[in-house]
């Protein structure tokens, strides 16, 4: 068909416009492209990103308690004044409502003792005891002294013979054995020769250790000590150990030993 | 059951405690242990019929600069001299450091181990053995568990004796 005037306008008018626009027109569809790159490539990524924030939430801890820790320890050694500003309110609260516990729980029981002491019977008593002060006699029955573990060990190899124990400990043959080498390190290193290590005091335990020819006896005790008590274990400690090496048979049956040093530090109590 | 106390001695790095992380799990802090430079494990082993709570004292070092207690070494019923197979020094005076722990043991005879096999060829290890002055009673590699547990069970039976 013959084209009109117009439609020769118009064609003109529309390769004006792809002539002009032609640059724009390239433009446009690489933006488009790009979009739908993109697009395209957000549907891959977006289950891989949300697997992994996933498994940041979970594993958190994991992949970043030691930076933080670390994070923490430096800011506290760094800031030590803040630290402890922030902290004293809550700390100080906490430790308050434990020593006035502590110190009701002590005064009941210093109240008891107290009562008991001035009863006519104890009065009685009184006047047949020894040199024993009454804060002595109170103090030792508030914070009683007991033995909480007894062991028999052979001196050289520190392998265990016998033991009594009131708490629950997990090896005591290995126990015995560092023991045996903790006191072989402190006699080396701080005693002249021919001196052995005595007393260890850790936390509310005082451990003694006797030594003998070819054992030794540790005790580890909890309470107040006095003197009284202190004299009355060395006399069972010596007791013992006079029993042991008179029979050496104790020392290669556990079971004979351990009914023997039972009788002895706690069949009293 | 017997209990009986072992060494394991040698010097500074040649896997003796990684030997023991193979055989036992230790409770002790290392902060704890590198101050009075032993560790005591406790592990039973069977030997035969018979079952034998071996008391294990990881002695670090016998060098004479490391100034270690004598008294580790007294009642021990067997010991092992354990060597790094990757590092010279560690074996090159090894009939001296042997006789020392003898000396101060009281014992005869020390089982020899060579550990960190793992970083050596067989014919490395062949020529190796062939040069070091004492019969090497075993290779062993912590790190890949190999004859570990036969290491501990020869220093029972030797226990035993």
């Amino acid at each position: 068909m013959k084209k009109t005037t117009v439609d020769n306008k118009d064609n003109r008018f529309e390769l004006l416009k792809e002539l002009l626009l032609a640059e724009d027109r390239k433009d446009f569809k690489l933006l488009q492209e790009e979009i739908l790159e993109s697009q395209k490539f957000k549907l891959k990524v977006d289950p891989v990103i949300d697997e992994k924030i996933e498994d940041l939430k979970q594993n958190f801890p994991e992949y970043f308690g030691d930076n933080i820790t670390e994070s923490i320890k430096v800011q506290i050694r760094e800031s030590q004044d803040e630290v402890v500003e922030a902290l004293y309110p809550i700390m100080g609260k906490l430790i308050k409502k434990f020593i006035v516990a502590e110190i009701t729980k002590l005064s009941e029981s210093i109240n008891d003792t107290i009562n008991n002491k001035f009863s006519i019977k104890h009065i009685i008593k009184r006047l047949f005891k020894g040199k024993k002060t009454d804060a002595e006699d109170v103090l030792q029955e508030v914070f009683e002294p007991i033995i909480e573990e007894v062991f028999v060990i052979e001196k050289d190899s520190g392998l265990l013979a016998g033991s009594y124990s009131r708490g629950k400990i997990a090896d005591k043959d290995m126990v015995s054995g560092m023991l045996t080498a903790i006191k072989s390190f402190a006699e080396d290193a701080f005693s002249k020769e021919g001196q052995d290590l005595e007393d260890i005091k850790f936390e509310n335990f005082q451990l003694s250790i006797q030594n003998f020819k070819t054992i030794y006896i540790a005790t580890a005790t909890s309470g107040v000590i006095n003197s009284d008590f202190k004299d009355e274990l060395f006399d069972k400690i010596n007791n013992l150990a006079e029993v042991v090496l008179r029979d050496r048979s104790y020392l290669s049956d556990e079971e004979k030993l351990n009914k023997i040093i039972i009788e002895t530090f706690i069949k009293d109590e | 059951m017997i209990a009986k106390k072992v060494l394991l001695v040698g010097n500074f790095g040649v896997g003796k405690t990684s030997l023991i992380r193979r055989f036992v799990l230790s409770e002790f802090s290392e902060d704890y242990i590198s101050t009075i430079g032993v560790r005591v494990s406790s592990k039973i082993v069977k030997v035969g019929n018979e079952e034998i709570k071996l008391l294990i004292w990881d002695v670090a070092g016998t060098n004479d600069d490391e100034k270690i207690p004598k008294a580790y070494f007294l009642g021990a019923s067997a010991a092992m001299y354990v060597f790094d197979l990757s590092r010279e020094e560690t074996y090159v005076n090894l009939k001296n450091q042997i006789e020392v722990v003898q000396e101060l043991s009281g014992l005869k005879n020390i089982t020899v181990v060579g550990n960190k096999k793992d970083l050596l060829t067989s014919n490395e290890i062949d020529h190796l053995i062939k040069t070091i002055s004492v019969p090497v009673n075993l290779i062993t590699s912590a790190k890949e568990n190999e004859n570990v547990e036969d290491a501990f069970t020869i220093l029972a039976k030797q226990s035993l004796n």
